[in-house]
């Protein structure tokens, strides 16, 4: 085994592979990273292709070990490329993929054609693609798909880059890495283990996969509940599954929300900043974090407007909530489940604001589950069932 | 499709590498961007107990020009060539095979020494930089040594290194700016590797030509005088000379038997031609 330290999707990872490895076995089999996929394993269908000190490579026929010090990306480290973005409306738009396999390495390859391209000239986009095999779809709606992101970015005035942006002569991915055995110790000074920097320093904005609008109202003013919103601690108190990791400042937070939806469980670990706008009773909470487990990260957001009700007696609550997932979880393409999971978070939510605010103790919640709400409905039931015998004693004597 | 277990060495600077090439007895194989050596361990058909990577040495990493030739490193890979980052003295010759040699995804790791190396009689390099008048660099721990394209690929998947022997750089010729430059190849799918290829080099002012005819399976045809395929001799009318009965002896002669395959090949040499003359 060998130590290997190189940045995956702008992260530094350190860990040991046997030699053989591919870069493909690496960032599939040790980094979850399960985007990139193997087809043929020898350099033909391309579906592994990845980026390599930013341009496009095999990552079936490089191996880990020969990427020391090398940038890596993988289809999920493309999520907020802006060319992706676009490519991805692109194909989905003129419907350029089916199963999908070859996609993640289709993606890679057409964004290195539309950086480098002059225009869309479909003969040059075929060429330009032949390195990837697509076994479903056919390339009709593949290449219109990359010819209207090259014609849209050209009509921008944005200038084709040939070289795609390379600088340094010879292998991409290689030169940054030291003699094998100056490597070891090196690599264990410089980088931190991945797993250190679970939480982020700059929280950027997002633009997220999945929105969901919820309402709830609430028995109290709006000022009063928009005071409320300002207490993070205690509005945290109130969130099921959410406990602060560090003492809450008035715009930024960090700490950590458990969910769990049956099998599936996640702890993403992270932080979150904090707008409000007094004036329109507005606020937004955005927020990013990651599950060790998982390894799988989240960006979320929050909006929340305060809606005066009752000629100001009582409040409704609008949020729109919206996040997107990368990572194993976000191969859990139910979006239909993850809505029914945050109607319950939020029931419970406003359940626990009420009560706070009306002067009760917020129930411990530490855990959103389908077990904690099945034990909700049991201590219930149990409760009825006590109650109907004690209620029937207290009748008999 | 996994690679039997093999050690992995990468050495410090160029004669750390000698060094290792040397002391491992012919079980070790030197990889640079392994396009070639990847798929070859991927599918086991090689199992070499020790691999030594070379693609971070820098000494192999150089391009430039003197005494009227281009001296690139092994580690010059074929995209660093397409994109202009190598000085280019073939006036656009190298360019524009580098350009469609296999894919982007491989070019950004393939080497031009490291396709020399592999000798594969179906690779773009064996034919064009024979035609190019480029000769190779091979270095050991004794001294180096210095050989013209054609002698150094001995046949298929065989070239003239020696054991702890490695290519160190290509040397090609200024083209003058009188030469007419074509390049031909037939595939069966878009950078696959070719089933044949034709590569000339006329400089009708200076009455000569050099003719590759590549992709035979074996070492490629290299005629230095070509003037035989031209009627006896190179002028500006090369074109309407061009005697497709002296190509097909010429490969007669090297073994091609099947008259379908020759059919091919001059063809694709036709097509050079005509591309050099355009």
């Amino acid at each position: 085994m060998t130590m290997i330290a190189l940045h995956v999707n702008r992260r530094a990872v350190e860990l040991s592979a046997e030699p053989r490895t591919s870069l493909a076995d690496f960032v599939r089999e040790r980094l979850d990273l399960t985007g990139t996929h193997l087809g043929c394993e020898h350099g033909v269908c391309g579906a592994c292709t990845v980026l390599l000190d930013g341009v496009p490579a095999r990552s079936c026929i490089t191996y880990a070990v020969a990427c020391e010090g090398a940038d890596v990306t993988t289809i999920e480290g493309l999520d907020a490329d802006e060319v992706t973005t676009e490519l991805r409306a692109a194909f989905t738009r003129e419907h350029a993929l089916q199963c999908g396999y070859c996609t993640p390495g289709m993606l890679v390859s057409a964004r290195d054609l539309v950086l480098r391209l002059p225009d869309a000239d479909e003969r040059r986009i075929r060429v330009g693609l032949s390195g990837n095999l697509c076994r479903c779809t056919g390339y009709v709606g593949i290449v219109r798909a990359v010819q209207s992101v090259i014609e849209a970015r050209r009509a921008r005035n944005i200038a084709p880059q040939a070289d795609g942006g390379r600088t340094h002569l010879g292998p991409a991915g290689s030169g940054r890495a030291t003699s094998s055995r100056e490597e070891l110790q090196r690599a264990r000074q410089a980088l931190a283990p991945a797993s250190e920097s679970a939480t982020p320093g700059r929280i950027p904005d997002f633009t997220p996969a999945t929105v969901l609008d919820q309402r709830f109202t609430l028995p109290h003013p709006p000022a009063k509940v928009f005071a409320m919103f300002d207490d993070i601690a205690a509005i945290a108190a109130c969130l099921p599954g959410v406990s602060l990791t560090a003492p809450p400042r008035p715009e930024r937070v960090e700490g950590s929300i458990r969910v769990r939806l049956g099998p599936i469980a996640a702890a993403f670990e992270g932080a979150a900043r904090i707008e409000r706008d007094p004036a329109t009773l507005a606020g937004r909470i955005v927020g990013i974090g990651t599950d060790q487990r998982s390894h799988s990260a989240t960006q979320g957001e929050i909006r929340y407007r305060l809606v005066p009700l009752e000629g100001g007696a009582a409040t409704a609550v609008e949020l729109s909530i919206g996040y997107t997932l990368t990572g194993m979880l976000a191969q859990f393409g139910r979006p239909g489940l993850v809505r029914d999971l945050a109607r319950r978070l939020i029931a419970e939510f406003a359940g626990n604001l009420d009560r706070h605010m009306s002067g009760a103790p917020s129930r411990s919640a530490a855990e959103l589950s389908f077990w904690s709400i099945a034990s909700d409905v049991l201590r219930a039931r149990l409760a009825r069932m006590f109650g109907r015998v004690f209620t029937g004693k207290g009748s008999a004597e | 499709m996994k690679p039997a277990p093999f050690s992995y060495e990468r050495p410090r600077d160029l004669d750390a590498a000698l060094s290792m090439l040397a002391a491992s007895t012919g079980s070790a194989k030197i990889i640079a961007g392994g396009q070639s050596l990847g798929p070859m361990l991927n599918l086991r058909l090689v199992q070499p107990e020790l691999i030594v990577d070379i693609s971070g040495l820098a000494e192999l990493k150089r391009a430039e020009v003197s005494g009227g030739e281009l001296v690139l490193g092994a580690l010059v890979t074929h995209a660093d060539i397409e994109d202009g980052r190598t000085a280019d003295v073939t006036r656009g010759a190298m360019r524009a095979v580098a350009a469609n040699i296999a894919y982007r995804a491989v070019r950004n790791r393939g080497t031009i020494g490291g396709s020399l190396s592999h000798a594969d009689p179906a690779a773009d390099w064996v034919s064009a930089l024979a035609a190019l008048g480029a000769r190779v660099t091979l270095r050991s721990l004794t001294g180096a040594r210095t050989m013209a394209i054609q002698a150094f690929v001995v046949g298929a998947l065989e070239s003239a290194l020696r054991a702890g022997e490695i290519v160190e750089a290509v040397h090609v010729p200024t083209r003058t700016v009188s030469s007419h430059w074509g390049y031909a190849k037939s595939c069966r799918k878009t950078g696959e590797f070719a089933h044949a290829i034709g590569a000339v080099l006329v400089d009708p002012a200076a009455a000569s030509a050099r003719v590759v005819i590549g992709a035979i399976d074996t070492t490629p045809i290299v005629v230095t005088d070509a003037a035989e395929l031209f009627g006896g001799r190179i002028a500006a009318d090369y074109k309407q000379r061009f005697d497709v009965s002296v190509a097909d002896a010429l490969l007669t002669k090297a073994g091609i038997d099947d008259a379908a395959q020759r059919h091919i090949h001059v063809s694709v040499l036709k097509r050079a031609v005509l591309e050099a003359a355009a």
